[in-house]
């Protein structure tokens, strides 16, 4: 009983998100991603040298995020992927993956 | 007449535009001659971000401003908010000079028709409406911009974005004046006009660039122009000086990148001094140290304020040069002007005055009105990045990047925790790497 309901408390939450999205509410992680674009291309479409993040799945963009925060060269990008906490990064990636 | 790069291009004209061999949004298209030796390279093949028609959002923006920041606002608030969100920037003039890469002009690594750029992506793919036109007055309560010729715009919400405006420094107020001794702060034709005077100095001479009081647009800037033109001087001219007065009492930026390139090239540098005034035809400066100091070539950066168009219409409130804003939004602090917003180089929201920086303010901005549009608070996790490439020499760049996020205590932008950090040591990598920045940055704001 209590599953059924938490089931269509879900449901129901998940068909006002969809009306929402319709009506264009920002999608969580936009705003932080939006960060990505200046050096790898609107929605991550890079037009020259650096890496096309359009395409690639949420895990493989987590995965390489939280590489680089290890990344002992502090190059830019260890820089810039330890700034994020692993959730903000989770949104990033998650935002990410559904643009193409 | 006060600099600022909507004066330069006005005076510059319809006709000395024209005098350009290439006005367009993408560099590939010119010949190879014209290019400097490692082209930048932005495709005309670009993506397209798609401009959704279905959402309910609708809205009326007017944008004051076609640079970094202006221009990206324009585009992202119509794919981020639809295309029932009309938007309407508002720019004197025919084309957009990047300031970033000009100091590869000095040095020919980079042609000065490669950094022109234009809107014509933004009206054609993402529906923005354009209008070649000058502000003569804000009215925050009737929600009006009037243009020069008379003409009204309404609008729900305004963005301004003009960029910044010069003090005048005591002997550089005549247009003369001025042209003898260039900025070269915002390309037009000055960077073309400060490329002779250096090329066409006699080996051991003196080039003097002084650096403006923070916040100034670009802070590595000014040390990485010294350092460009100290290399070029190494190779072409020998026996010449490059020195550096700067109004602060340290370097801004890149302290560690700086300090090293400018003791291996010579560069005199002298912290906390200030140009008090400049003799433009005896080619020398008196300084706040009380010296005087001649130079074969002068390069004099005025201290920066925010746009004219702000302080015409009671927007400027900090310290009576900059615009204050309300960095979740970029709304202005300016009571009963909420529904003005204010993003790049003429804000004071602690973060640094660059392209890229106002690139990234656009988009806060530009998904707070979506918001504020369909009635949602603004996002209070806002981050902001500054990532920036400076070349030391023809051949080697560095980087600096900081990263910025929102204090909810404090209300404003703090750099985080790892951050700042800058390049190791200068690199061809890194000069590679920039123009790959670049290309993409500039695609992501006018493509």
């Amino acid at each position: 009983m209590a599953i059924r309901m938490l089931s269509a408390i879900l449901l129901s939450a998940f068909s006002s998100l969809s009306l929402a999205q319709v009506a264009g509410t920002p999608p969580n992680g936009r705003l932080l991603a939006s960060n990505c674009f200046q050096c790898h291309g609107t929605n991550g479409k890079a037009v020259s040298g650096m890496e096309r993040l359009a395409g690639m799945s949420a895990s493989e963009l987590k995965k390489e995020l939280a590489e680089m925060k290890l990344e002992s060269d502090k190059g830019i990008m260890t820089v810039h992927a330890g700034a994020y906490t692993d959730a903000q990064i989770a949104a990033i990636a998650a935002y990410l993956a559904t643009v193409r | 007449m006060k600099f600022t790069r909507r004066n330069i291009l006005a005076a510059m004209g319809a006709g000395g535009l024209s005098l350009l061999p290439f006005s367009r949004a993408f560099a590939d298209d010119l010949p190879s001659s014209l290019l400097g030796t490692n082209p930048i390279w932005i495709p005309s093949n670009a993506p397209i971000t798609p401009v959704p028609t279905t959402y309910a959002t609708a809205g009326r923006v007017v944008v004051i401003g076609g640079g970094m920041a202006g221009t990206t606002v324009a585009k992202y608030l119509r794919i981020w908010g639809g295309s029932k969100v009309q938007v309407t920037l508002v720019e004197p003039s025919s084309a957009y000079v990047a300031n970033i890469m000009s100091n590869l002009v000095l040095n020919n690594q980079v042609s000065q028709s490669s950094l022109y750029f234009n809107w014509n992506r933004l009206t054609t793919y993402y529906g923005v409406q354009r209008i070649q036109g000058t502000v003569s007055g804000i009215d925050p309560v009737n929600r009006k911009v009037t243009l020069a010729g008379g003409s009204t715009l309404s609008y729900d919400r305004l963005v301004v974005a003009p960029g910044i405006e010069m003090d005048v420094v005591p002997g550089l107020e005549s247009a003369a004046a001025q042209a003898l001794v260039p900025h070269a702060w915002m390309p037009g034709t000055q960077i073309s006009t400060l490329r002779t005077q250096i090329q066409s100095m006699a080996a051991g001479g003196t080039f003097l660039i002084s650096v403006p009081k923070a916040p100034y647009r670009c802070p590595p800037g000014p040390y990485e122009r010294a350092c460009v033109v100290a290399d070029y001087f190494r190779v072409y001219k020998p026996g010449s000086k490059v020195i550096v007065l700067d109004e602060n009492p340290a370097i801004v930026a890149e302290a560690h990148t700086f300090t090293n390139a400018f003791a291996s090239l010579g560069i005199i540098y002298r912290p906390s001094t200030a140009v008090v005034s400049v003799d433009a035809v005896n080619r020398s400066v008196v300084t706040s140290a009380g010296t005087t100091i001649k130079a074969s070539v002068l390069n004099i950066i005025p201290n920066h304020r925010a746009g004219r168009v702000l302080s015409n219409n009671g927007l400027v409130n900090v310290g009576g040069r900059w615009a204050g804003v309300d960095v979740l939004t970029y709304q202005s602090t300016v009571a009963g002007a909420s529904n003005i917003h204010i993003i790049g180089d003429s804000t004071s929201s602690g973060q640094p005055k660059s392209g890229h920086i106002g690139n990234q303010e656009a988009k806060i901005c530009a998904d707070a009105i979506v918001r504020a549009f369909l009635g949602l608070a603004p996002d209070q996790q806002v981050m902001t990045n500054t990532a920036c490439y400076s070349p030391v020499s023809a051949t080697k760049a560095s980087w600096l990047t900081a990263i910025y996020a929102y204090d909810p205590l404090s209300q404003a932008m703090k750099v985080t925790a790892n951050s700042p950090g800058e390049a190791l040591s200068p690199s061809s990598d890194n000069l590679q790497e920039m123009r790959q920045w670049f290309s993409n940055l500039m695609t992501d704001s006018f493509a």
